[in-house]
């Protein structure tokens, strides 16, 4: 056993050997991003979510060919697919290899900060970094640090038929939520002969929809108490917004219960569906498809919605910000290049690129520019501006990776639990999972 | 060819033992040979064994993956925290009563149908056998997602056919609300990718059965349910408890079908002791806590094994 | 096949009837036995049909919520998007590699150790069985996690060298127990002749026991073949998406806009070709290791 202990830290101490210890260790000195790095022969790993190659690969080789140009040092980049990156990441951190720069969700990056995945860096050297959006910026502070740079968002927006709205003699996309709930009822009459028509297509493990629905009545997921975090869902403001929710769900969706969003612009563009909430880009993902998905440059096919949806902020509901932030991994061994592309892909140059390839800039001074240059995410744009964000809690992505949300929500809906019942059983497991030494 | 032995040679004195010339004592030569095998089961399986135990005894989070620092020890802590939790229970609960139920319907319906196919005309067996074929060919990843696509609430075939049946209103039916029904649909998954091999092999055990012993008894006035039970199942008997040994293990160790089914993030109640324990480690990064998991997993199966490993011992021993 | 050949060969041999071997065979019985047969096989390949039928539909008739029984407009779209997609052809080129090293290390390694727990009698070969039998049946998965820090640290991970010596591991068991199955198989007479005519024992093995083991051989790195091509947690776990093999890639092609179903269940076939081909060469013996000894191959 000696032997055995003494072998861990042998290699520990190799491990060690070219990275500093993580974020507790006092005096961790930030990574400059300002300065000239000569980084000529060097070659920087990029790993960026999927996402940026399907939606704006361009913006990425216009970052990447301007910090060539400037530091001389080459870049591949590596894109991950959502479903396992974790795991992946998880692997690859371990060992003495790794990606320069990690791109991550938001929600997901206070893990990965407290388990010192991730240098610290310096928000001055980039730009915007006064303005960025607080939803993105909040999963990079620890401990008076920050380690990441936010790099978009997206806010979620009600996504309509105005062919059906027409039809039903509604006029404007709805004002208020007694509005939307007046509307749907006008679609549902307008089609009752269609037993598979639902008002709203909303699937039952969407959490980021239940949970701004949470939001809308003062609820509130988990709260700080001290160095405690104490769920939130069972209290009678959260009852009162999840009951908001299941009451809509139950009475205007027919969709699957045990589905989340993932496919929700797929199904809603067979036409089935009146209004579905969903990002902005998903209202062009529901109207025309890629001839071949794995084809970048693929002609589009148009579905049965093309040229019939319109997308509006979803009334008295707040969104949930969504997005992306990068981060520079402690155990790079070119932080300072890696820094600098950060900073090049982060630039007010690149996130004109984002903007054009709709999505949201990370910072608030850019989101009007947003609205009035790009009038497909103007309405996300005006959602994200009153927006929220999950707890910032070390082990959050613990309880999205333990699906808890998903779970209560399927139970609530298929009538396995009460909404209070089913909130207090997320609330234990909230408690439990975040609290956890 | 022999197929299954005879009851007759099976019961037969054991074939004496051949004075060989490999008798020396001193030779050296079947470890050397043996050597290279024993090392990298050694290096790959046993190693990681031990270590796998001792993390089970250690705390390992993220953050000593990361740093490669020694986690602390906590000694029996996540065996505590594992068997005190009701989860886990409820895991290892459903786990077993899927392995039963689904071993249970797997042999019985592979015994079925290896016995359809003596029974059918040629061409009609031919077709069974291939069609198996294709069945048992199948990547398991790739059977479990086209089961994933064939039920899917929306596209999948099955609602769209199930609603044609008149008064059947199966639109949109979504599977995995009740449990029962999601287990349902693994279980198909599993029997249906498990038959073929057990048909197939039940099957060329039956061939081996004496056709004058069947002939003999009929003459008799046996019924043919009475041949079954006295002639035909005491000869598959070693061949039965085999395939439903090697079944059970298979089965007990449920991953992939509930995994893909259920979208890499099963719920709670689709959870197995497999599952359980990758989420545990690899999704909530809680290593030592999912190592525990594993552990447990072992001991349990433990029990099968030596059973199944006793039967194989037997015959590696005759020989 | 396993069932029918033997059945068959017997028939051609000596009997007219229809190899039906069970007692009581009526016409009627034989009908209703035969639609069974045929009703059990079209349920067996109804999934088979779905994914052939899904992989040759354009994308908006995969995505429909009246599935159609036939492509209304067949195409091979879904296959060339398949191929198309990022990293598949390098996928299927590591798995090709990651594959054939380790069933070519598994054969060396198992078969001397087969030869030495078939053909010696030494203290210490019953604990040798008893190791290849007990680890052939041990989870890989709860496995996974010490098996990853290991790799790790001999800087084996993300490469095709560490995925491949742990597949050989992996099918290592099952091909020592089969292989010594089919050099149990030789009669000891031949060996024992032939040591007696003055072969040494290294001559005896390059001319009797290899030759005679050699569809033995093929039948279990076959077998081989196809554990490491369908083995997909390991590798998805261990390498980053460019060194996996087309399992993990099957696993992986999803997109956050939702599951491209077409041209997935294309690459599904696509990976599937070469498992069904080589399972349709051994299938006679596949079984054998398995159950080995209560069924004799």
């Amino acid at each position: 056993m000696k032997r055995k202990i003494a072998a861990a830290a042998a290699i520990a101490a190799t491990l060690l050997g070219a990275a500093a210890c993580g974020s507790n260790d006092e005096d961790a000195p930030t990574t400059s991003a300002s300065g000239k790095v000569d980084g000529t022969g060097k070659t920087l790993k990029v790993w960026l979510m999927v996402d940026a190659q399907t939606a704006w690969k361009n913006v990425v080789d216009d970052a990447s060919k301007r910090f060539t140009e400037a530091t001389g040092a080459q870049v591949t980049v590596e894109y991950q697919q959502w479903a396992n990156h974790l795991t992946k990441l998880d692997a690859t951190l371990a060992g003495a290899d790794v990606p320069d720069v990690v791109e991550l969700g938001n929600t997901e990056f206070p893990k990965y900060v407290f388990s010192g995945a991730f240098a610290a860096i310096n928000p001055a050297d980039y730009e915007n970094s006064g303005s960025w959006l607080a939803g993105l910026k909040g999963a990079c502070d620890f401990e008076g640090q920050t380690y990441c740079v936010p790099y978009y968002a997206g806010a979620r927006v009600l996504i309509y038929r105005t062919d059906l709205f027409k039809e039903a003699g509604i006029a404007a996309a709805p004002k208020t939520y007694d509005e939307f709930l007046a509307d749907a009822d006008k679609l549902q009459t307008l089609k009752k002969s269609d037993p598979k028509f639902g008002a709203v297509y909303m699937p039952g493990q969407y959490w980021y929809a239940a949970m701004s629905w949470v939001k809308s009545t003062g609820g509130d997921i988990a709260k700080q108490d001290g160095d405690k975090w104490v769920g939130q869902l069972s209290q009678p403001q959260s009852i009162e917004g999840l009951q908001r929710w299941v009451d809509m769900v139950k009475k205007y969706s027919k969709a699957d219960p045990t589905k989340n969003e993932n496919e929700q612009a797929g199904i809603f563009a067979q036409g089935t569906a009146g209004m579905f909430y969903g990002n902005a880009w998903e209202q062009g993902s529901a109207e025309e498809v890629k001839k071949d998905p794995n084809d970048p440059n693929s002609t589009m096919v148009p579905t049965k919605v093309k040229g019939k949806l319109a997308a509006a902020p979803m009334p008295d509901v707040p969104s949930f910000l969504g997005g992306s932030n990068l981060g520079v991994t402690e155990k790079s061994q070119n932080k300072e290049l890696a820094a600098q592309w950060v900073k090049a892909f982060t630039d007010s140059q690149s996130m004109a690129g984002l903007i054009k390839a709709n999505a949201l800039p990370n910072s608030t001074a850019l989101l009007d520019k947003a609205a009035t240059e790009n009038p497909t995410i103007a309405p996300s744009a005006l959602a994200a501006k009153s927006s929220w964000f999950t707890p910032n809690a070390e082990k959050w992505a613990d309880v999205e990776k333990g699906a808890v949300l998903q779970t209560m929500l399927t139970d609530i809906l298929t009538g396995k639990k009460s909404v209070a019942d089913g909130a207090k059983w997320a609330d234990d497991q909230i408690n439990a999972t975040l609290n956890e030494s | 060819m022999s197929v299954v032995e005879r009851p007759a040679t099976r019961h037969a004195a054991p074939p004496p033992a051949r004075p060989t010339a490999k008798k020396r004592k001193s030779d050296k030569t079947p470890w050397l040979l043996a050597i290279p095998a024993l090392v990298l089961l050694a290096g790959l399986l046993g190693y990681p064994l031990i270590r796998m135990v001792i993390l089970s005894f250690q705390n390992m989070r993220l953050r000593e993956l990361f740093s490669g620092r020694t986690p602390p020890w906590v000694g029996f802590d996540n065996y505590t925290r594992v068997l005190s939790d009701g989860v886990f229970w409820a895991v290892t609960g459903r786990t077993v009563a899927f392995t039963i139920v689904s071993v249970l319907i797997s042999v019985l319906l592979g015994l079925a149908i290896a016995l359809l196919m003596r029974r059918v005309t040629r061409g009609v067996r031919l077709f069974m056998v291939v069609a198996m074929m294709f069945v048992w060919a199948l990547p398991q990843l790739v059977a479990a997602q086209i089961f994933r696509w064939m039920t899917d609430s929306d596209f999948g075939v099955v609602n769209y056919l199930l609603d044609k049946i008149p008064g059947v209103d199966y639109a949109n039916h979504s599977w995995f609300v009740n449990p029962w029904q999601g287990w349902a649909v693994i279980t198909t998954l599993v029997v249906w990718a498990g038959i073929p091999f057990l048909a197939i092999t039940l099957n060329a055990g039956l061939t081996q059965v004496p056709k004058e012993l069947l002939e003999a008894a009929t003459m008799d006035g046996a019924t043919p349910w009475q041949s079954l039970r006295n002639i035909i199942l005491p000869i598959l008997k070693p061949l039965v408890t085999i395939v439903t040994t090697l079944s059970v293990i298979w089965n007990f160790g449920l991953f992939t079908q509930a995994w893909v089914l259920r979208d890499g993030h099963p719920e709670p109640s689709f959870q197995t002791l497999t599952t359980y324990s990758y989420t545990q480690a690899f999704g909530q990064s809680r290593y030592s806590l999912g190592s525990a998991i594993a552990v447990i997993t072992v001991i349990l199966m433990l029990g099968v094994m030596v059973f199944y490993i006793r039967q194989m011992f037997k015959i590696g021993e005759v020989e | 096949m396993v069932a029918v050949a033997p059945a068959v060969r017997r028939k051609r041999a000596k009997s007219t009837d229809d190899g039906v071997l069970t007692v009581g065979r009526s016409r009627a019985g034989t009908i209703a036995a035969n639609t069974a047969g045929i009703l059990f096989s079209v349920f067996m390949l109804f999934p088979v049909y779905w994914v052939l039928n899904t992989a040759f539909k354009p994308a908006n008739e995969v995505l429909s919520l009246t599935p159609t029984l036939l492509p209304k407009d067949p195409t091979f779209d879904n296959f060339v998007s398949a191929f198309r997609a990022p990293l598949f052809l390098e996928n299927m080129l590591n798995g090709v590699i990651v594959t054939l090293l380790a069933v070519a290390g598994a054969l060396v390694v198992g078969f001397l150790a087969a030869l030495s727990i078939a053909r010696f009698k030494f203290y210490g070969r019953k604990a040798i069985i008893l190791v290849v039998l007990v680890v052939q049946l041990i989870p890989f998965i709860s496995l996974l996690i010490p098996l990853f820090l290991m790799l790790q640290q001999a800087k084996l991970t993300n490469s095709l060298i560490g995925v491949s010596i742990t597949y050989l591991v992996l099918i290592l068991p099952y091909t020592v127990w089969t292989l010594r199955g089919f050099i149990s198989g030789i009669p000891r007479e031949l060996d024992e002749a032939a040591l007696i005519d003055g072969c040494s024992r290294a001559q005896v093995f390059w001319r009797i026991i290899l030759p005679l083991t050699g569809p033995g051989l093929v039948a279990t790195s076959v077998y081989g073949f196809i554990q490491a091509w369908n083995e997909f947690i390991i590798i998805n776990t261990l390498n980053s998406p460019d060194k996996q093999n087309l399992m993990a890639w099957l696993l992986q092609n999803q997109t956050t806009r939702g599951t491209a179903w077409g041209p997935l269940m294309a690459g599904a076939i696509i990976t599937s070709i070469p498992v069904v081909i080589f399972f349709l060469i051994i299938q006679r013996n596949i079984a054998t290791g398995l159950t080995a000894g209560a069924v004799k191959g």
